[in-house]
């Protein structure tokens, strides 16, 4: 299909933050940011997931999530807000953020990482820059592509329906009686 | 076809293959009425449902409903032609039954005037089922081909030539089966 | 799992001395599932909803709990703004009212207890409750039209033969 380069349940390609100092009980976080779609199309919700796994063997504290990829020319955001924050990330435990966006264009988009921000131990001086994984570049179809593929059309094939109706009910209605009266004549004949 | 049709006499098949051959102006607008019915009303699918662009293909829409519309024509001029005379075969009894029980009371009317009104009416009864008869099967053979054409075996093509292409595959074949096939 | 609700645990109880208590809740939410999963691999259930204490109690750290399943609720940027999201698959997620049962670290502690204790979770109160509604997922058409049309089609062409075939017999 003309879409398959669209973004299938991609599998967390993980940004790690980097590590300047190595602490032995810091936060270590892996975030991923999945497109969870299987067309992305032109008004229609796309669903971002951003999930936030702690690796290390502290928890990650205070962590900001920041996606300032979906410009609101070029999104609409239905619901969930790109900014969030999580108190609190225990170790060996993940978290996740969903937001649902609708492309206002149609074509080309590359959808970037996230950037996320903590504090990897409770006294860490400054806070730890990550970035998320990339789902990478998609295709955003036209409305009216997708339409074209996947609706029923079942108004438009009433109409049809009511159309040819009667170039096919009136003949067939106008011959079987003329038949009917006949044939029923020719069998009573028989019967005499 | 004379060897089937042997109920009838010499002079009343030449009058009954007078009548079918020579179609009048009454049933030949009727025909060509609705060949165009049925060879436009496609152009709605194409519109809604294959997206065509109707502004650019309004030449297109003209040319192939006006050849369309020529070859169902022929297609119920030939297939009504076919069945006419099974028909007139298959009503003769009860058609002579019916007339017999109409006339029986007109003592005035002679013999001969009867059987001319008898012969006359089983013209006008195949005629008219072989009219509406053919009517109904070839609109019911084009649309299914359309819809066959157009949605599985030219899905992949542009709604342009999709359009053309199965409008003219749809009314061609019908026209060709219609007068290919030894019928009888 | 074990280890899990252990950690979770102390988490709570170590930050317990940070938190105020909220009085008097009351939580105005709006919430979105999506629809339309014709081109979706996944339900997303997303609830906002602020907090309001009549304590003038802030940045509170709240839990979620739905159909069994233990969430942080996630701060925006507004205060005492808050979202609740998850993804479920298409196929298992069910259509019907989802209750969101929020709950302060003390409630959530309590229900992690309770939880642990094989002790009816329901038995700890919730600080509030957002109702989300799925009304189930749209997953196309249930017949293709263009099928329905051919099989008609069909049907109305084979009358047509099979009456010219006892026609011409």
């Amino acid at each position: 299909m003309k879409y398959s380069a669209v973004l299938l349940g991609l599998a967390a390609i993980l940004a790690i933050g980097r590590c300047e100092d190595e602490v032995n009980e810091a936060a270590h976080l892996l975030v991923s940011k999945q497109i969870l779609n299987r067309y992305l199309v032109e008004t229609m919700d796309i669903v971002v997931k951003y999930t936030v796994h702690n690796v290390g063997n502290s928890a990650a504290l205070e962590v900001e999530i920041t996606d300032n990829s979906f410009h609101p020319d070029n999104f609409a955001h239905i619901s969930g807000e790109l900014n969030a924050r999580i108190d609190r990330v225990p170790p060996g435990t993940n978290v996740s953020h969903t937001v649902v966006v609708r492309p206002r264009k149609y074509g080309y988009f590359n959808f970037t990482a996230a950037e996320v921000l903590y504090r990897r131990t409770e006294d860490a001086p400054r806070m730890q820059v990550a970035v998320s994984s990339e789902p990478g570049e998609g295709l955003v179809v036209a409305f009216r592509d997708y339409d074209k593929k996947f609706s029923s059309h079942v108004i438009d094939w009433a109409a049809f329906a009511v159309m040819t109706l009667p170039s096919l009910a009136i003949p067939f209605a106008l011959w079987y009686s003329s038949k009917s009266k006949y044939e029923k004549l020719s069998k009573s004949t028989k019967k005499h | 076809m004379s060897g089937k049709s042997k109920a009838f006499t010499k002079e009343e098949e030449l009058l009954l293959q007078d009548f079918s051959r020579n179609v009048s102006t009454k049933s030949s607008a009727l025909f060509y009425g609705n060949a165009f019915i049925v060879s436009a009303i496609p152009i709605w699918l194409f519109w809604r449902i294959h997206l065509i662009d109707l502004y650019s293909s309004l030449i297109s829409f003209v040319l192939v409903t006006i050849a369309s519309t020529y070859l169902v024509a022929l297609a119920y001029k030939n297939t009504k032609f076919v069945l006419k005379h099974k028909i007139a075969v298959k009503r003769e009894d009860a058609v002579t039954r019916e007339m017999n029980r109409k006339l029986a009371e007109d003592k005035k009317m002679s013999k001969k005037e009867k059987d001319e009104r008898i012969l006359w009416k089983k013209n006008e009864v195949a005629d008219y089922e072989a009219t509406t008869f053919s009517i109904f099967y070839n609109n019911a053979i084009f649309l299914a081909l359309v819809i066959l054409l157009s949605f599985y075996i030219l899905r992949t093509f542009s709604p342009a030539a999709n359009y053309t292409i199965s409008i003219g595959t749809a009314s061609g074949l019908l026209a060709l089966l219609s007068t290919g096939t030894p019928l009888s | 799992m074990n280890r899990l609700i252990v950690l979770c645990i102390i988490a709570v109880t170590t930050s317990l001395a940070l938190a105020e208590t909220c009085q008097k809740p009351e939580v105005s939410a709006s919430a979105y599932v999506t629809e339309d999963a014709t081109v979706l691999t996944n339900i997303a259930f997303t609830t906002q909803f602020t907090l309001k204490c009549s304590n003038g109690a802030k940045g509170v750290s709240l839990y979620a709990e739905v159909e069994g399943k233990t969430l942080p609720a996630v701060r925006l940027s507004a205060d005492n703004k808050y979202q609740v999201s998850w993804t479920e698959d298409i196929k298992k997620a069910r259509s019907g009212d989802y209750n969101v049962n929020l709950y302060d670290e003390e409630g959530y502690s309590a229900l992690r207890k309770a939880i642990r204790n094989g002790e009816d979770p329901s038995s700890v109160k919730p600080l509030a409750v957002v109702v989300l509604n799925n009304p189930g997922a749209y997953l196309g058409p249930w017949i293709n039209s263009e099928l329905l049309a051919a099989f008609l089609a069909a049907f109305v062409t084979y009358t047509a033969f099979s009456a010219k075939w006892k026609l011409l017999s």
